[in-house]
């Protein structure tokens, strides 16, 4: 019974009571595809959020003020420390000089600091974290790391916007799983609900079978089929909404990136990705039918 | 060998449609199921199919349980039995050589075999030239004379027939009997349950009796 070609006879009537209805099939398939589109949408916009957040580099600096009398050796062994550890974009040193000319140059205090006679202002390490790429208690330890090394005085951080920015992703990834949970219940009802239709305009055809001697799963295997290949093109379909749709905002966020001085290229669904979409939307169209005809056949089989 | 044994069939708050049944009826015979409308004549038939279960009692088939059988092995056991039907049931959007071939695809049969099995089936029953008709082309008769090609195909051991002449005119009925009687003759058995009391006469077979659910004497062949 579970020779090849009684599958491949169950894919073909499924295929030939798909075509045998073809509005009724692709508004189906378009149903699946728009509600699979939307979870998966939202979790390509989260992805592109995350993207532009990291390039925002600037806005987690540390600053790392050295001693008066920290040694070269110290500076280097420092140096090359922060550029080996996780997260750090960018390394700058700023020496005594450099700092005492942005000063001068910022606060118009040149008077005041040669009535000192020396420059006070310390050499310092700026270093540009990806605010991302660690929670803000991993940063804020390695910041307290950094603060013990030789040769540093203090360090300046202010990560409190980092766990601000993380906690309000973490809501939207939370949320946007929620909804793609729902969404897929959503979709198994819809295929489910499709299948049970055809299983209404079948019901003469599963009664004879029954009555000659069908197995369950001989009955069962056309719907399956029929679920499984409607979710395939469904998850297919949805994949080329958000190409479109991104193909369409990479216009606008052009030239908004633009304006910010910056280029920001709009990631889509990576090949990987997309192919987990299609195969997680052709199990939902499976269990859809899976649902519809097995309860249909508990009513037969009792 | 079918065997009822004490078999009796009532539906939860109402009536026994069958009430302590004892027949046999040995492998390789045809017999007659004769009484009036609600005698139970359609529930023993599904009862031997397994699409009602016994109340109490035994019903043996070919050696098997069927009263004790799991749903699982359900299927399996159909497929020993060919059965034709008064409304002979058949799929009006499918032509006549689809509705033969799916007692075959059930069991899982190759397309070859199928092919030739089923062109078989209808030469044996006379229709080897409406192969490709749909069945709402053809006459009542033919019609059954679908029903009973997709019956014996699978050249089953036992062969069930529910009131299979109810809508057909005398000449016909003899027709349609008498292929019954063609396939018992080449060793299947044949249990065929009729009110039609000339084509009873004529066919000189033994009947089971039923009234109101209890089988009255049974008689031997009288030919």
């Amino acid at each position: 019974m579970s020779a090849l070609h009684v599958r491949r006879e169950a894919a073909q009537n499924a295929l030939n009571t798909l075509l045998k209805q073809p509005l009724a099939t692709l508004m189906t398939i378009f149903a699946l595809a728009i509600v699979l589109a939307l979870p998966v949408g939202l979790f390509a916009a989260l992805n592109n959020l995350q993207q532009l957040l990291g390039q925002w580099r600037d806005q987690a600096q540390i600053s790392l003020f050295l001693h008066q009398d920290a040694t070269e050796q110290d500076i280097q062994q420092l140096q090359k420390q922060l550029q080996g550890s996780t997260g750090v974009v960018n390394v700058r040193y700023v020496s005594k000089e450099a700092a005492l000319k942005t000063f001068e140059k910022n606060a118009g205090m040149t008077a005041a600091i040669k009535i000192l006679g020396e420059n006070p202002l310390p050499a310092s390490f700026v270093v540009e974290l990806n605010p991302l790429s660690e929670s803000p208690a991993v940063l804020q330890a390695q910041v307290q790391e950094w603060a013990r090394q030789p040769g540093v005085a203090s360090a300046q951080s202010d990560l409190h916007w980092v766990a601000r920015l993380q906690a309000i992703l973490a809501l939207g990834k939370r949320a946007v799983w929620i909804l793609a949970i729902i969404l897929a219940v959503g979709a198994i009802l819809v295929m489910g609900n499709t299948i049970r239709l055809h299983i209404a305009q079948r019901r003469d055809e599963i009664d004879i079978a029954s009555l000659v001697g069908a197995t369950r799963a001989f009955i069962r295997r056309p719907f399956l089929y029929q679920g499984l290949i409607q979710g395939a093109i469904a998850g297919i379909l949805a994949w080329v909404i958000i190409a479109i749709t991104i193909a369409i905002l990479q216009g606008p966020v052009d030239r908004l990136a633009t304006l910010y001085g910056t280029r920001f290229q709009l990631l889509g669904l990576t090949g990987l990705e997309g192919l987990i979409l299609i195969v997680i939307s052709a199990i939902l169209g499976w269990l859809g039918s899976r649902l519809a005809v097995g309860q249909h056949l508990d009513h037969t089989f009792s | 060998m079918i065997e009822f044994i004490n078999v009796t069939k009532h539906y939860p708050g109402r009536h026994h449609v069958l009430r302590e049944l004892n027949l046999k009826l040995p492998t390789g015979e045809m017999a007659l199921l004769t009484g009036p409308s609600g005698a139970g004549k359609s529930t023993l038939l599904k009862l031997l199919l397994r699409l009602e279960d016994v109340s109490h009692g035994t019903l043996m088939v070919n050696g098997v349980d069927v009263s004790t059988l799991k749903k699982r092995h359900i299927p399996a056991y159909r497929r020993r039995i060919g059965v034709v039907f008064q409304d002979h049931k058949l799929l009006m959007d499918r032509d006549v050589f689809s509705n033969v071939a799916l007692t075959l695809q059930v069991s899982g049969v190759s397309g070859k075999q199928i092919q030739s099995r089923v062109r078989a089936a209808l030469e044996k029953v006379g229709l080897g030239n409406r192969i490709h008709n749909l069945p709402a082309t053809l006459s009542g008769g033919e019609q059954q004379r679908v029903g009973i090609a997709r019956a014996i195909v699978h050249t089953p051991e036992i062969l069930l027939a529910d009131e299979p002449t109810g809508n057909l005119d005398g000449s016909l009925s003899t027709e349609i009997l008498d292929l019954f009687r063609d396939f018992h003759q080449h060793g299947t058995t044949v249990l065929v349950a009729t009110h039609d009391q000339s084509q009873v006469e004529r066919l000189g077979l033994p009947v089971f009796h039923l009234e109101q659910g209890i089988l009255q004497n049974s008689k031997e062949k009288s030919a």
